[in-house]
């Protein structure tokens, strides 16, 4: 007589546990480990999207605009006002980084893997001090022209390069794109660097006035055209996107995970 | 004799290629660190031979280990080294390379 054989001749927690991993949906540690990233991704985008706050008309273009290096808002636009814009990036910058680091440490202890999310958060954090660092030099003033005199002199192309990473948005799009580094997500390094190529443009050409500057054009002043809202909203939008399928596919491996 | 010419086989790495050393290279490849349980139930190993395959790899160089305590229970902590993700990845190259050799021959 043959002895009919079942699928796994082990007790079931026994057979689940000699059953690979990750081979019938069952999820990974890997998969338990990097699946946290939506919460700093949504955490960096929330932080873009609120600092819309700083401008005074961040979706209508003002009748007169006044706008000072370094972009302290994050954009050549108006600010309501700049210490409170300063404030506002150094500190949330800050806290949402402590943010990461304490949820990497608690999944961490939970999954048992651990996410370089040092170098993100280092990288961010460098640039950051980096800005504050460029933007405490004084700036030497034309010897030959008095205080408080007009002057048609258009800056130097290092001059309005060197605005363009002027701004405490390229920090977040640097931390962003480490992050999809050290996640080994592609589509986050892509996003990391949608905000920091829209954040350079704007600060340093405008995107509306790239095309003219590109072929040599005279600035045509549409620098200001696009509102700093909406482009922070498009900055957003890819985190935004990418924060909730990443949750999406984590609370699905949670949920097979406990069935399985 | 050409690098081209050579056998595939012959740049496979007798320390990495080892079916459980791979196992545990690759799982680390995966994350910065990992826990020494977290590696004994992914792969399905006993602790010792877990550990026999840990210091061989610990003393080639590609891993480190790390010992320290996390809420106050003693913890091991397991990375690769940047010789170890490079040999891992030399052995991958290696396993891609024989793998298309023997796929042309069966065109």
């Amino acid at each position: 007589m043959t002895k009919s054989l079942t699928p796994c001749q082990f007790p079931a927690p026994a057979c689940r546990a000699r059953r690979p991993r990750g081979s019938a949906g069952v999820p990974t540690r890997s998969r338990q480990a990097h699946g946290g990233v939506w919460l700093p991704v949504t955490a960096l985008a929330a932080l873009l999207i609120s600092s819309v706050a700083l401008y005074r008309a961040p979706f209508h273009h003002a009748a007169e605009v006044t706008v000072s290096v370094p972009y302290w808002a994050g954009l050549p636009a108006e600010q309501r006002a700049p210490i409170a814009s300063y404030a506002f990036w150094f500190i949330g910058t800050a806290t949402v980084f402590a943010l990461m680091a304490l949820w990497y440490r608690q999944r961490g202890r939970r999954t048992g893997m651990r996410v370089a999310w040092q170098r993100a958060v280092g990288t961010g954090l460098a640039a950051l001090l980096a800005l504050a660092v460029i933007a405490a030099v004084p700036v030497q003033l034309p010897q030959d022209v008095p205080l408080g005199t007009l002057t048609d002199r258009s800056p130097s192309a290092g001059t309005v390069l060197l605005h363009g990473l002027l701004t405490p948005l390229l920090p977040v799009a640097l931390a962003v794109l480490v992050l999809g580094i050290v996640e080994h997500h592609r589509a986050l390094v892509v996003a990391g660097a949608w905000v920091g190529l829209l954040a350079w443009i704007q600060c340093t050409f405008g995107i509306l006035a790239l095309p003219g500057a590109l072929l040599g054009m005279r600035d045509s002043g549409a620098r200001t055209d696009l509102l700093p809202g909406p482009l922070l909203l498009a900055m957003a939008l890819p985190l935004l996107l990418f924060a909730a399928a990443t949750a999406a596919r984590s609370a699905h491996i949670g949920r097979s995970g406990r069935h399985g | 004799m050409a690098e081209d010419e050579r056998h595939p086989s012959l740049a496979l790495d007798e320390v990495v290629h080892q079916r459980v050393r791979l196992g545990i290279l690759a799982v680390l490849s995966e994350a910065s660190e990992c826990t020494f349980p977290v590696l004994r139930e992914e792969l399905q190993l006993t602790d010792g031979n877990l550990s026999r395959h840990l210091r061989v790899l610990e003393e080639a160089g590609l891993l480190e280990i790390r010992k320290g305590y996390d809420r106050r229970r003693p913890c091991t902590w397991i990375s690769l080294t940047g010789q170890g993700r490079t040999a891992l990845h030399e052995e991958l190259a290696a396993l891609e390379r024989l793998v298309r050799r023997l796929r042309r021959q069966e065109r």
